[in-house]
């Protein structure tokens, strides 16, 4: 359990170590302040992962050696029970003359362990990195990813009530990664709290109960993670605006308020959205694999012209199943006046898997090259949801989508396995 | 933090600098008693110094020895201790560790040498038939004093290297100096009356002249200097550690 109150940070930023000393004695001030964290407060309860998102210098690496006791914070407090392990960018503490083996006695104590713990997990460490000899070699021969793979096993068999993690997981193969992914569940549901730091919306999403988004040292946001990385996404999108209206971002607040996260440019405004069946009903569920119709009408309350409308769905956890828009599609559209109305209609042959999805919408101005606007002037997550259920007359499979595989099984000839 | 794990990086200190070497440990001891073979040839041999009112010919070597073993142990811990933060950088920067008692690493690592290479000396002086008085029981409090010293010093400097690293620079001529400023190579007895008044003021005439006054002359090292050491090494401390508190997180910062 970790409970953070009201933490914030200053760096002072000194032209020469010499100013430091000049401010000292003449009492005048002779640096920059540069605000790393302002007022940041937050919970995780045991068993519970939390996600901190934010842009590069947000303050998302001050945070986090705040709460493994490397910086110490101006004001606030933090309360932390049991141990603590950072995973703080590769090699914590590493000599790289020393072997692997070596590196995980040294990394151990520094991680807490004393050596009969390490003696007694040594080989439970070695054979999760599945370095195999490369073990009893000097880790300076170690590549980037088999080092994050040594440091990541040290620190997990190190036990911690709370574990860190920050961008290090980034580098190691798919493989690996997935390893690791599996390790950081097994330590969830055994009660160990997680902060995760990383640019990986979908591994947040997956992973977190909660979620934090940092901008400039401050918490914008703090929720459902689905909900604060859409935030995240607006204040891109934001930055990525070049059209003269300021785009504005409302956040999906619980129970009041709307209930559908928005930035908006307020230039368009979304009049109605429909999920239809083949007869033209509206629908809330569907079974899978049948073709649905979705109608949604966008009115333009500006001169638009190159307008685009996309379509967005998206699964329970906010992972991207299918997104797609006109332009992408190589639609030509057509200039609207203020005031007029343009109607999308949309067929898709829904071949997904059972669950939860949502749909959203997205409205552009003015697209070029691959797949970029110069005007964001919509997009509305999880206007509608929509239930599928499996289909009856289909196989039986898992995962994202059927795939609508051909098999063919036959029997080998005798005269075929002669031949080897 | 747990003395386990001071011991630990005391351990590593000896073991792990002269990693990837082939002799390893050994090197440690190496450069203590080859200083002193020199000094010992040098001047006992080459320039035939000998210490008045003694016969044997290594007196002026065991004069010498008695006082660059300690001095070693002391400015290396000095010199060491007061860099440490910047040394042990990349593990400050990326683990919690107890800065006030991590240095402390530096002074046990600087003892095992010094007992070693003492251990070499007192067969030496066995051998020789030059002799050991009882009086050698006191090295242990006298060792304990100086170093006392020699790493509160460190500390309240190590304070102040990570804002100023012009300091490390200095921290070495300023021992240079020191070294010559005590008498381990000369004799106590050749210096002037008035330089004799102020060596008083040299904390490490405290401590070199107590090993000397042990080893050579066997009579009982100069207790109240000894006393003024112990009381001003106390007085750093506290100093060092209270001003380390102000700074800690500034220090943190700056690394």
């Amino acid at each position: 359990m970790i409970k953070v109150s009201r933490i914030s940070k200053r760096f002072t930023s000194y032209h020469s170590p010499a100013d430091r000393l000049k401010e000292k004695i003449f009492r005048k001030k002779y640096h920059r302040d540069i605000i790393a964290l302002e007022n940041v407060s937050f919970e995780v309860k045991a068993g519970e992962t939390l996600g901190i998102v934010g842009q590069n210098g947000a303050g998302k690496s001050t945070l986090l050696k705040i709460l493994s006791g490397i910086l110490l914070p101006d004001e606030g407090s933090i309360e932390i029970d049991g141990k603590i392990t950072g995973l703080l960018e590769l090699g914590t503490g590493f000599d790289h003359e020393l072997t692997g083996l070596d590196n995980i006695f040294m990394n151990g104590t520094f991680l807490g362990m004393d050596k009969n713990e390490i003696e007694r997990k040594k080989n439970a460490i070695i054979d999760f990195t599945e370095l195999g000899n490369f073990i009893y070699e000097p880790i300076k021969t170690y590549s980037s990813g088999m080092l994050m793979r040594l440091a990541f096993s040290i620190a997990m068999h190190a036990e911690p009530k709370c574990f860190l993690v920050d961008e290090a997981l980034s580098v190691g193969d798919v493989y690996f990664q997935q390893k690791c992914m599996r390790k950081i569940l097994e330590f969830k549901n055994s009660g160990g709290s997680i902060i995760f730091v990383s640019h990986d919306m979908n591994a947040v999403k997956t992973l977190c109960d909660l979620t934090i988004l940092l901008d400039s040292g401050c918490i914008v946001s703090y929720g459902k993670p689905k909900d604060i990385i859409d935030h995240y996404h607006g204040m891109i999108l934001k930055k990525s605006h070049l059209g003269e209206t300021e785009v504005k971002i409302s956040e999906k607040k619980d129970l009041m308020g709307p209930q559908e996260s928005k930035v908006s440019t307020e230039e368009v405004e979304l009049l109605s959205f429909k999920i239809l069946d083949l007869t033209g009903k509206e629908m809330t569920y569907v079974e899978s694999e049948k073709v649905i119709t979705i109608k949604y009408r966008v009115k333009a309350l500006k001169e638009l012209s190159d307008p685009h409308f996309g379509l967005h769905i998206r699964n329970r956890l906010g992972v991207s199943v299918f997104e797609t828009n006109t332009y992408c599609m190589g639609e030509k559209t057509f200039p609207l006046k203020k005031g007029q109305v343009a109607e999308l209609k949309w067929e898709l042959d829904l071949l997904l898997s059972a669950g939860n999805y949502s749909f959203s919408v997205g409205v552009a101005n003015k697209g070029y090259g691959r797949d970029a606007f110069e005007e964001y002037l919509f997009l509305a997550h999880d206007v509608k949801v929509l239930e599928v259920i499996p289909n009856s007359s289909s196989i039986v499979y898992s995962g994202i989508f059927n795939m609508k595989p051909k098999v063919t099984v036959q029997e080998e000839l005798l005269e075929q396995i002669s031949h080897y | 933090m747990n003395l386990h794990f001071i011991f630990d990086l005391a351990k590593r200190d000896i073991t792990e600098k002269y990693s990837g070497s082939t002799l390893g440990a050994i090197w440690n001891f190496i450069y203590p008693l080859v200083n002193i073979f020199i000094f010992t040839v040098i001047f006992a041999n080459l320039m035939g110094s000998r210490l008045p009112g003694s016969s044997s010919t290594y007196s002026y070597g065991f004069y010498l020895t008695a006082g660059i073993i300690p001095w070693t142990a002391f400015s290396n811990t000095l010199l060491r201790t007061s860099t440490v933060f910047l040394d042990k950088k990349y593990i400050i920067s990326k683990v919690k560790v107890n800065l006030s008692s991590f240095p402390l690493f530096i002074a046990i690592s600087e003892s095992i040498t010094f007992f070693v290479t003492m251990g070499i000396f007192l067969i030496l002086l066995v051998i020789s038939g030059y002799g050991v008085s009882r009086t050698i029981l006191l090295v242990p409090l006298l060792y304990l004093i100086q170093q006392m010293f020699a790493y509160g010093l460190g500390f309240l400097i190590s304070i102040f290297v990570v804002f100023i690293r012009d300091l490390k620079e200095m921290i070495n001529i300023v021992l240079q100096f020191w070294f010559w400023f005590t008498p381990i190579v000369y004799l106590y007895d050749v210096l002037p009356e008035f330089a004799k008044k102020i060596l008083v003021l040299n904390p490490a005439f405290a401590f070199i002249h107590g090993y000397q006054s042990i080893f050579i002359y066997k009579e009982f090292p100069d207790l109240e200097i000894l006393m003024y050491l112990a009381l001003t090494a106390c007085v750093i401390l506290f100093i060092s550690y209270f001003i380390f508190r102000k700074l800690e997180k500034d220090i943190r910062d700056c690394i």
